[in-house]
């Protein structure tokens, strides 16, 4: 009698496969929690590419590792205890990377406190390659945690592994608007993201037999799984290569870099003495005894102090806002010259420093990233040390013999109204006797130098009154004479009037090694802009002990010189007009014009886009009625009675009745009746395909298909109209 | 012989017997037809409860025991008597009390003066069908004297086996709202009934029929429609029901959330698996069927099952039953019908 007995129900499962079964599971747990730690540290090392070296980077993830570790740990714990340890650990984390970053200038608690009050406006302000420091790093490492927490959660412990994919991608998402367009495309970050998300995904996906859109399955053996295989083998294939061929297109129809969460911070304010600091020069020359501070240099070098290249006729001001940087200046040369400095009695908030900085050291900066000047927020001290590594300007005299005007910045060339006569008169006179814009340049130079003198004593001022006195005015009644502040002033003005974009700078000669810089020290200088050279200084300071020769004389002369309008018309052609635009537009010149025409016109991309678009509805469509296809005609009579079933579920799905799978044949039909279509006898039907064997005719199946068939038509009007257009 | 197994429809051949072979869709009906007119029968004296009658019926084709627990005046002991009746075999009836021995259940064995050697005298369970009314008024046991018998088919008194008639009901009767003087019937035994049935009050309609007609519908008037042969092979018949491979996960899969459910202290054992499947195909046969389906199940696992599930102490004080328990677990567990999660 045993032997007529159904096989046993409770069968015990051999030791071997349960084994098998618990080392699968337990890879695909590891590999999940493998990948999803690895994306949590590769997103939060993507901030680290706008910090300075590699220690962000370590402390993300080391963050990332921790906190996955914890939750891991606690996985099968209550849940409550998860984020209790996962708090603490984090406490106990940020505490530890405050230590680490923090340069012990301030007890711990006021460093920890400061740090986390100021955290995120310092992290969105600090000028890029930010600094490691508590404020810095605060955040990153925080997010880092709490999204290595959360996917732990919602993967580890409540196998939700889509879930679990979705705070590494915030957090992903979120380091790339910190860093915004400060750092070039981490092309190798998004591709290994991806594959980790991928491979969580895959080892966690259902097998082909558990899909909702699987094919029908009746008892019997077990699905194939080849054409599973090959559809996702093909379908990663055809994404991979649309994306390799569309993806550079679509790319070159973006033309806008990412924002920039640095552009909605208030910069620092300067105060008066900065904002003017020509003002200083008059101070300086009056009490030249005056210590201003110790350098101590590694060569001899014009430290700057502020450069000035807007002039609205009144003051010379500086362009474009300071940023908070750390102590690496981002986009400077490698450092050759270095100086150490102790503030004396310089005060202001302006730093001095040879062009171009590389790195500074032991105090706050913020830098002037059109002018590469530096600023220290709290201002200079008596008794302030800092060291600063710079990158010397070494500029070519004999390419900027021949160079022509770099004109490219219009704020350089821009001259206020009503410059006074003489210094149109002086453009003129230069213009006249010299060709190059060097020459003029030096021209110019030497000009004041000969025919002004150097006074102390002269009052300040450098408006253009001010310019038109010290330019104009009699000897006699204290013209012609002036300090630094009024031959820099003066020359840049005139330059412009020239054509030639100039700026006047503010510094120090400081010489090699170690010295007490006194305000004698401190002059005004003009610099001029020339193209491939860059900015070059010149000296329209008179020579130590020189008679200035009246300028009126030298004018007078150059005007009985000068030749009739049509005679410089007719005999001025050897001269080259270097501020020629025609000559700016030389062969080598892009215009956009010409790089659109390499490629197709932007609307070809649009309506191929709209294709792609338009074709997603049809391959919808085209892939049910496949599917529907398949399902009805394919395989022998019981699997096509049991797929005509599951379109008939798949359709009252589309009209909104979803039947669970814990309900039978019976109870799915009962559902079903909602929707007032008739499915007859497919109820029964699809029992016997699923239970017994053989009990399906191929008259059943061709019943069970048209009714299948004709159940998409009954139903259509309850579909919404959006789900009929789309799939 | 041969003849004869051919032309019997509700006779499994003997080459049947020994192999599993799918039956015909001839004999299910057969065994449909049979298994009505015995239900419509006890109909006639268990008014309005064709479904409980169904069900008690599946469960005598099915080998496995009756407990029917509701409270008094329901026609407990009626549908007992009835289905006694129905079948034209052996029955007796035990009232069971709290003075009631073992040995006034299984029999006695006796000295004989005359023959000078002990005789066995059987006691009331050697019947075909035994009417344990009252079965938790006994003392334990007393009704622990059913466990043998009622699992293994045999009595043993004095080391002597003694085989009861085949085929061998219990159906048993108890009061679920009287308890004073009442033994709780132990876990194990409760296991061996295959299912519990509450009777339940009738319908109006029903109730008013039965004022009509008391003395014309009483269970000694009933005539017997089978008889015993027939029942076993009936029984016999039920083994063969083919059960699809995956109604076996669905099956253990069901066990397994009753055994995790959180309100149970122990769930379904694997003895309520085999009487859930030995009923599903009896259920099955009885719809004309040669194979089960999940239906079959859904409409057994209550009965079967809910009796088994011993409730965790605090779930029972806040009410919870073992039918919900078996709700619950039809919730959990997918039926392995093709795309059925679609």
């Amino acid at each position: 009698m045993n032997e007529t007995l159904p096989p046993p129900l409770i069968e015990r499962t051999p030791p071997a496969p349960r084994r098998a079964r618990r080392a699968r599971y337990r890879l695909r747990v590891a590999t999940v929690a493998v990948c999803l730690t690895l994306m949590c540290a590769l997103a939060g090392a993507v901030a680290g590419r706008i910090y300075h070296g590699q220690l962000l980077a370590l402390l993300v993830v080391g963050a990332a590792f921790a906190a996955f570790a914890i939750g891991f740990a606690l996985r099968n714990r209550p849940a409550f205890l998860a984020p209790s340890a996962s708090a603490t650990g984090l406490a106990a984390y940020l505490l530890g990377a405050i230590v680490l970053t923090s340069d012990g200038a301030d007890p711990l608690g006021t460093e920890i406190v400061d740090a986390l009050v100021n955290a995120v406006p310092r992290t969105l302000t600090a000028l890029i390659p930010v600094e490691p420091a508590p404020d810095t790093v605060v955040v990153p490492v925080f997010l880092s945690w709490l999204a290595a927490t959360l996917a732990c959660e919602f993967a580890i412990r409540y196998g939700r592994t889509l879930l679990g994919c979705l705070p590494p991608t915030l957090l992903y998402a979120a380091g790339l608007y910190l860093v915004g367009p400060n750092a070039a495309p981490g092309t190798l970050y998004a591709v290994a993201f991806c594959v980790l998300a991928a491979a969580a995904l895959a080892v966690t996906a259902a097998p082909p037999e558990r899909r909702p859109d699987r094919d029908a399955q009746v008892d019997g053996p077990a699905p194939s799984r080849t054409p599973a295989l090959i559809g996702a083998v093909v379908t990663t294939t055809v994404l991979v290569a649309a994306v390799a061929v569309l993806g550079p297109a679509v790319a070159r129809l973006v033309t806008t870099s990412p924002g920039d969460p640095r552009e909605f911070v208030e910069p620092p304010q300067l105060t008066d003495i900065d904002l003017n600091p020509l003002v200083r020069i008059a101070e300086w020359a009056k009490y030249p005894d005056q210590e201003l501070f110790i350098a101590d240099t590694s060569a001899d070098a014009w430290m700057r102090l502020a450069v000035l290249t807007e002039y609205d006729g009144t003051t010379w001001q500086a362009t474009g806002d300071f940023r908070t940087a750390g102590t690496v200046i981002p986009g400077a040369g490698e450092a050759d010259y270095s100086a150490d400095v102790e503030i004396i009695e310089l005060g202001g908030k302006l730093v001095p420093a040879a062009a171009d900085p590389a790195t500074v050291t032991d105090l706050p900066i913020a830098v002037n990233l059109y002018t590469r000047c530096l600023l220290t927020p709290d201002g200079l001290a008596t008794g302030s040390k800092f060291h600063v590594d710079s990158a010397l300007v070494h500029t070519d005299p004999a390419a900027a013999e021949t160079a022509r005007a770099d004109l490219s910045d219009a704020a350089t060339v821009a001259v206020p109204m009503g410059t006074p006569e003489i210094m149109a008169t002086i453009a003129d006179y230069i213009n006249t006797e010299y060709d190059t814009p060097y020459a003029k340049a030096q021209g110019l130079a030497d000009f004041l130098g000969q025919h002004y003198a150097f006074d102390p004593e002269a009052p300040s001022g450098h408006d253009l009154p001010a310019l038109g006195f010290f330019l104009a005015s009699p000897v006699d009644a204290g013209g012609q004479r002036g300090t630094s502040e009024h031959f820099a002033a003066a020359y840049a003005v005139i330059a412009r009037l020239i054509g030639l974009p100039s700026r006047v700078v503010v510094g120090f000669d400081v010489p090699e090694g170690a010295s007490t810089v006194t305000a004698a020290q401190g002059l005004a200088w003009p610099e001029i802009a020339f193209d491939g050279v860059g900015w070059v200084r010149f000296d329209p300071m008179p020579a130590a002990g020189a008679v200035p020769v009246p300028p009126e004389d030298t004018l007078e002369q150059m005007e009985e010189e000068t030749p009739s309008p049509e005679e410089a018309s007719g005999g001025g052609g050897e001269a080259e007009d270097f501020n020629d635009e025609a000559l700016e537009q030389d062969g080598d010149f892009n215009d956009e014009a010409g790089q659109e025409d390499s490629g197709l016109p932007v609307w070809v991309w649009y309506a191929a886009a709209a294709l792609l678009l338009a074709c997603v509805p049809l391959a919808l469509k085209a892939r049910r009625a496949l599917r529907r296809r398949r399902r009805l005609s394919r395989g022998s009579p019981a699997e096509r009675v049991a797929g005509a079933w599951a379109e008939v579920l798949s359709e009252a799905a589309r009209a909104g009745v979803k039947v669970p799978g814990h309900a039978n044949a019976e109870e799915a039909a009962a559902r079903l009746a909602v929707l007032a279509a008739d499915i007859g006898v497919l109820p029964r039907l699809v029992n016997a395909a699923a239970f017994a064997p053989g009990a399906v005719a191929e008259e059943d199946a061709r019943a069970a298909a048209q009714v299948a068939e004709a159940y998409p038509r009954s139903v259509r009007h309850q579909v919404k109209r959006w789900k009929r257009f789309l799939t | 012989m041969h003849d004869t197994e051919q032309t019997h429809p509700l006779r499994v051949p003997r080459s049947m017997q020994q192999q599993q072979v799918t039956l015909g869709a001839a004999q299910a009906e057969s065994f449909a037809t049979a298994f009505e007119r015995l239900g419509a029968a006890i109909d006639t004296v268990v008014l309005g409860k064709q479904e409980v009658v169904r069900l008690a019926l599946t469960a005598m084709f099915a080998e496995g025991h009756i407990l029917l627990e509701d409270v008094p005046g329901t026609g407990k002991t009626t549908l007992a008597r009835a289905i006694a009746a129905a079948v034209s075999g052996q029955w007796r009836r035990i009232q069971f009390t709290p003075d009631l021995l073992p040995s006034d259940v299984s029999g006695v064995t006796i000295f004989n003066q005359a023959s000078g050697a002990f005789e066995f005298h059987p006691g009331p369970v050697f019947a075909n069908i035994v009417i344990a009314d009252e079965i938790n008024r006994a003392s334990p046991k007393t009704q622990s004297a059913l466990l043998e018998v009622m699992e293994e088919g045999r009595v043993t008194v004095d080391g002597n086996p003694h085989s009861v008639p085949q085929p061998f009901l219990v159906v048993a009767t108890q009061n679920p709202v009287e308890m004073d003087g009442t033994y709780r019937l132990p876990e194990a035994q409760l296991d061996r009934f295959l299912v519990k049935l509450s009777v339940g009050y009738p319908v109006e309609a029903a109730e008013i029929e039965v004022l009509r007609g008391t003395h014309q519908r009483s269970p000694e008037h009933l005539p017997s429609v089978v008889d015993t042969d027939t029942v076993a092979q009936m029984a016999e018949m039920a083994k063969h029901v083919y059960i699809a491979e995956p109604l076996y996960a669905y099956l253990v899969q069901l066990a397994n959330a009753t055994r995790n459910h959180p309100q149970t202290a122990v769930g379904v054992s694997p003895r309520g698996l085999i009487a859930l499947t030995r009923a599903a195909s009896v259920f099955a046969l009885s719809q004309g069927r040669t194979y089960i389906i999940p239906e079959d199940v859904k409409a057994l696992a209550g009965p079967v099952f809910s009796h088994r599930i011993q409730l965790a102490p605090d779930a029972a004080m806040r009410g919870a039953t073992g039918a919900g328990v078996v709700a619950d677990a039809f919730e959990q567990v997918s039926v392995p019908l093709p795309a059925s999660a679609a």
